[in-house]
């Protein structure tokens, strides 16, 4: 009588456990690779990452810097969850370059025509504005490519010295996640050779876009002006 | 006894397909690779698209409500205008409520490239490439590539024309030759990397690309004059921006 | 490039054939333009559909009227239910693209350039997004007027008409909704010419009017895609002409070329009432294709300028000998008909000869044009009247198979004898009454009028 009534309370059990298994629900502590160089896919034990050989990290422990509500408005780029690394191997959230004007421009290194303008232009433009609180910011869009390492030897051959610069490599998603936010358009033509817009562009020390100049051997003038604003 | 105990376990099952049912997973079709030519790229440059995966059907609203109803910063009210600009789903009458003229089984519009995203990934899936989406969009029924069936262009470049094919459900077009329906004639569609078409808009230029706009830009130009749908479907896709909602423009993910 | 704007407004923009006002004596202004793009299903002809994309939601789109020296603030508003970009390329713009780099715009955005107008003239728009072809055909043009300082002279009247042609997949007539036809347009075999995107823009209650003794100013383009106009008024001749568009001045012009993408400014003094036709004068194109339009003009007929026919009668040569070339002998005698049939044969030729042109070998008429004789019930329920019509002409709306018409027919100068056979040709075919007519009762219709 009483095993019968367990068994019928089993088959009730066990069809509210199946009407559950809905959505994800996941309980227990998942890792990833910091780099999500495998995307989304989560493991169920620490280990280390077959494609960077890095640690994996729990997942709940690779969420971006909380921000409090309206710690950053809606339009700020630090609201991206993305992790990135820079010249100096280190991986950072953009959030972690709150606080400081960015000066932001999309290129990768072995670019013979416009980017070597488009550093120039950079270049240019921090000797004019000449103000520590801004960082100029160059996100690689061939970072299969463009490691830390290259970056560095980049950077002495551009002769980008100091730390107002920082280079970033981050995953080919988050590259084209972050080239969507800058509206600027990019195509890998060759195994070599990308065909890209040539954007400088200016966030504020929230992270919100206040302006974007596009194209080559326009005055930088402006944008001058802009930064410079910015920084007050 | 035997009965009930029977009973009960085809119910628990059939619950299950029901759930199963109700959750309303698009299946997912296998395309095979093959060479796709882009209308803009190298010189009649052929590109091989790996096998992969393509949802039967574009993304509907009714699966679009139960993603938000589950992810709320993607709800109407709380998404963040760096991932959706004023038009997100300006249709709907609330944040989990649909228009009462929106049918749930039609297609899913005015989300953006980021909440496409999302959801995909959302599904265990992501948005197919613009070369992987062209390349199922080369079926017709019975070809695999029905690029010089003219009568078949003839038909897409019509359907381009037709008005509010938004407001029509999945399936209501035509079924190619991997089994996926609707890839033209119902919505526009996100592709991951649609910000790789670089065309300045003024189309009678975008042959000799400004080389100061663009870099190495003049090494794309428009492959095959004739395909006049593609021209189309690649200027929609030169004019979009990541964040836009746009009234005509949905989704469907990839594997 | 160095006159000054005072103040700002906004411009009014006006559907054909309607033009806003004229700039007068006003300075440059900075000028507010807002246009909007609608791709929309609209009219061509009757029964046939089309859907057209169009700057304001019409074909032509808005017109624009600007002073030279505006600084033109222009906002492109492409609608959240159309489906495709599009962008502007006015030809009054100096500048990249004619604007059409700075103006392309996705479906449920809008866009916004400014330019300054520095050359005066009348100059199209259109889109220029690709397919570009498509984008014209389907009604993406219009006409920006760039007046100089203290406008044109005042008229009495002012109008807006522009050509276009367009290629459906049906030929002329097939009902429906007609899609496009690429191959069609790029063959340049078109199925429509009309003036301001369909059929019966300039027909009927949508004629033109003005006055005896006004001056009117024709501002005329023509979008193309591929055909030139020979623009023509019947009846009338252009005073005044800007060839082109442009500041150079013709005078007594009876036909004026319009090139696609082109425009011409036409003045004329009115002096005579009546309807004139405004048509292509690429002829197949005004019958067979739409290219007719109507300017009705009243007032006072002056007999010294136009009489209307005067007279008729008998011409007999001198002598009364038929004269005749030497050795192809005598002309042949008129064959007077000694039967129905025979009348009916007879009646053929002159049929022929005569009557075709405008009501077509089967007796179908042209739509919106010239009415059926096949099967018509306005011909059948009076055959004395359609004697009087044929002896003196016919205008003004009449109903025949539940359509209206609004035409001229001139009178024929046929003998009775003609009109009787042609009369009788006409009620014995086509599924008409089998009514025979005889020169007797066609001369009791003549000396009763």
């Amino acid at each position: 009588m009483y095993f019968r009534k367990a068994v019928y309370l089993l088959y009730f059990f066990s069809f509210f456990v199946l009407l559950a298994c809905q959505g994800k629900e996941i309980n227990g502590e998942l890792y990833a690779c910091p780099m999500e160089c495998e995307g989304v896919k989560t493991y169920d034990h620490p280990g280390t990452c077959p494609v960077c050989k890095m640690d994996l990290m729990k997942v709940s422990n690779i969420e971006s810097p909380v921000l409090a509500e309206g710690d950053v408005p809606d339009e700020s780029i630090f609201n991206l969850t993305s992790i990135w690394t820079t010249q100096n191997d280190n991986p950072i959230h953009l959030a972690d370059l709150k606080g400081d004007v960015l000066v932001v421009v999309m290129l990768y290194t072995s670019c013979e025509a416009a980017c070597p303008r488009l550093v120039a232009d950079m270049k240019n433009i921090k000797t004019n504005v000449n103000d520590s609180d801004v960082k100029y910011v160059l996100v690689s869009i061939d970072p299969l490519k463009d490691t830390p390492e290259r970056f560095r030897e980049y950077a002495k051959e551009q002769q980008l010295s100091g730390d107002q610069w920082v280079m970033l490599q981050g995953t080919v998603d988050d590259v084209r996640e972050f080239s969507n936010v800058l509206s600027m358009k990019y195509k890998k033509i060759s195994p070599i050779d990308f065909s890209h817009t040539n954007i400088i562009s200016v966030f504020d020390k929230n992270g919100v876009l206040t302006y974007q100049q596009e194209g080559l051997g326009v005055s930088y003038d402006k944008i001058t002006e802009e930064v410079i604003k910015q920084t007050k | 006894m035997h009965k009930i105990r029977f009973i009960l376990t085809i119910l628990i099952f059939l619950s299950c397909a029901l759930i199963g049912k109700s959750q309303d997973k698009t299946d997912l079709k296998s395309i095979k690779g093959g060479y796709v030519a882009p209308l803009y790229g190298l010189d009649s440059a052929k590109v091989w698209v790996d096998d992969f995966q393509l949802d039967e059907f574009a993304v509907t609203n009714a699966q679009f409500l139960a993603f938000v109803k589950k992810n709320p910063e993607w709800q109407r009210s709380k998404v963040k205008s760096l991932f959706a600009d004023k038009s997100y789903l300006k249709q709907w009458t609330g944040d989990v409520t649909l228009a009462s003229t929106m049918k749930p089984n039609s297609p899913v519009t005015n989300v953006s490239w980021f909440a496409a995203k999302s959801y995909c990934a959302f599904e265990d899936k992501r948005l197919p490439s613009m070369d992987e989406w062209e390349y199922a969009a080369l079926a017709s029924e019975a070809k695999q590539n029905a690029i010089n069936d003219s009568l078949f262009n003839q038909r897409i470049v019509e359907s381009y024309e037709l008005p509010n094919t938004y407001l029509k459900t999945i399936g209501s077009t035509y079924k190619n030759y991997w089994g996926v329906y609707d890839m033209h004639g119902l919505v526009w569609e996100w592709t991951s990397d649609f910000n790789s078409v670089l065309i300045s808009g003024e189309s009678r230029n975008d042959g000799s690309a400004d080389r100061n706009l663009f870099c190495a830009g003049a090494a794309i130009s428009a492959n095959n004059l004739r395909d006049y749908a593609s021209f189309m479907r690649y200027a929609f896709r030169g004019s979009i921006k990541a964040n836009y909602s746009i009234q005509t423009l949905g989704f469907r993910c990839a594997k | 490039m160095d006159i000054k704007v005072s103040g700002s407004m906004q411009a009014e923009l006006t559907s054909p054939p309607n033009v806003p006002q004229p700039v007068g004596s006003r300075p440059a202004k900075k000028l507010t333009v807002d246009m909007e793009i609608l791709e929309q299903e609209g009219e061509m002809s009757n029964g046939v559909s089309y859907i057209y994309w169009t700057f304001g939601g019409s074909v032509p789109g808005s017109f624009i009227r600007t002073r030279l020296g505006d600084e033109v603030e222009f906002t492109l508003n492409n609608h959240p239910n159309n489906k495709l970009p599009h962008n502007i390329d006015m030809h009054a713009v100096t500048g990249p693209g004619g604007g059409a780099s700075s103006s392309f715009v996705a479906p449920g955005h809008s866009i916004t350039f400014s330019f300054k107008t520095l050359n005066p003239g009348l100059y199209v728009y259109h889109c220029a997004t690709a397919p570009v072809g498509m984008h014209i055909a389907n009604g993406m043009y219009g006409l920006i007027l760039v007046e100089p300082a203290g406008g044109y002279p005042i008229v009495d009247k002012e109008y807006y008409i522009m050509q276009g042609d367009f290629y459906t997949k049906g030929k002329n007539g097939d009902p429906g909704l007609q899609p496009f036809d690429m191959q069609k347009a790029i063959d340049e075999e078109a199925d429509y010419v009309v003036f301001n995107g369909k059929t019966n823009s300039l027909i009927g209650d949508n004629a033109l009017t003005a006055n005896v003794g006004e001056t009117i100013r024709l501002y005329v383009g023509n979008g193309g895609p591929s055909l030139s106009s020979a623009f023509h008024v019947i009846g009338e001749i252009f005073d005044r002409v800007h060839v082109e568009g442009g500041s150079l001045l013709n005078e007594n012009v009876q036909t004026t070329m319009i090139p696609p993408g082109g425009a011409a400014i036409i003045e004329m003094k009115l002096e005579s009432p009546g309807s004139f036709v405004i048509v292509d004068h690429a002829i197949f194109r005004a019958f067979n294709k739409g290219a007719l339009g109507m300017l009705k003009v009243t007032g006072e007929e002056n007999e010294s300028v136009y009489s209307g026919t005067i007279q008729e009668g008998i011409y007999l040569p001198e002598g009364g000998a038929i004269q005749t070339m030497p050795g192809k002998g005598s002309a042949p005698a008129e064959t007077i008909a000694a039967s129905k049939d025979e009348r009916i044969i007879l009646g053929k030729q002159i049929f022929s000869q005569t009557c075709i042109a405008c009501h077509q070998p089967e007796g179908q008429g042209i739509a919106n044009a010239f009415p059926p004789l096949a099967k018509s019930d306005y011909l059948n329920a009076d055959v004395a009247r359609a004697i009087g019509i044929v002896l003196h002409g016919m205008s003004g709306e009449i109903t025949v198979n539940g359509t209206k018409y609004n035409s001229v027919m001139t009178a024929q100068t046929l003998n009775d004898e003609e009109v009787a056979n042609v009369l009788t040709y006409v009620y014995n075919s086509w599924g008409n009454n089998g009514s025979e007519v005889t020169p007797t009762m066609v001369t009791k219709v003549r000396s009763s009028h």
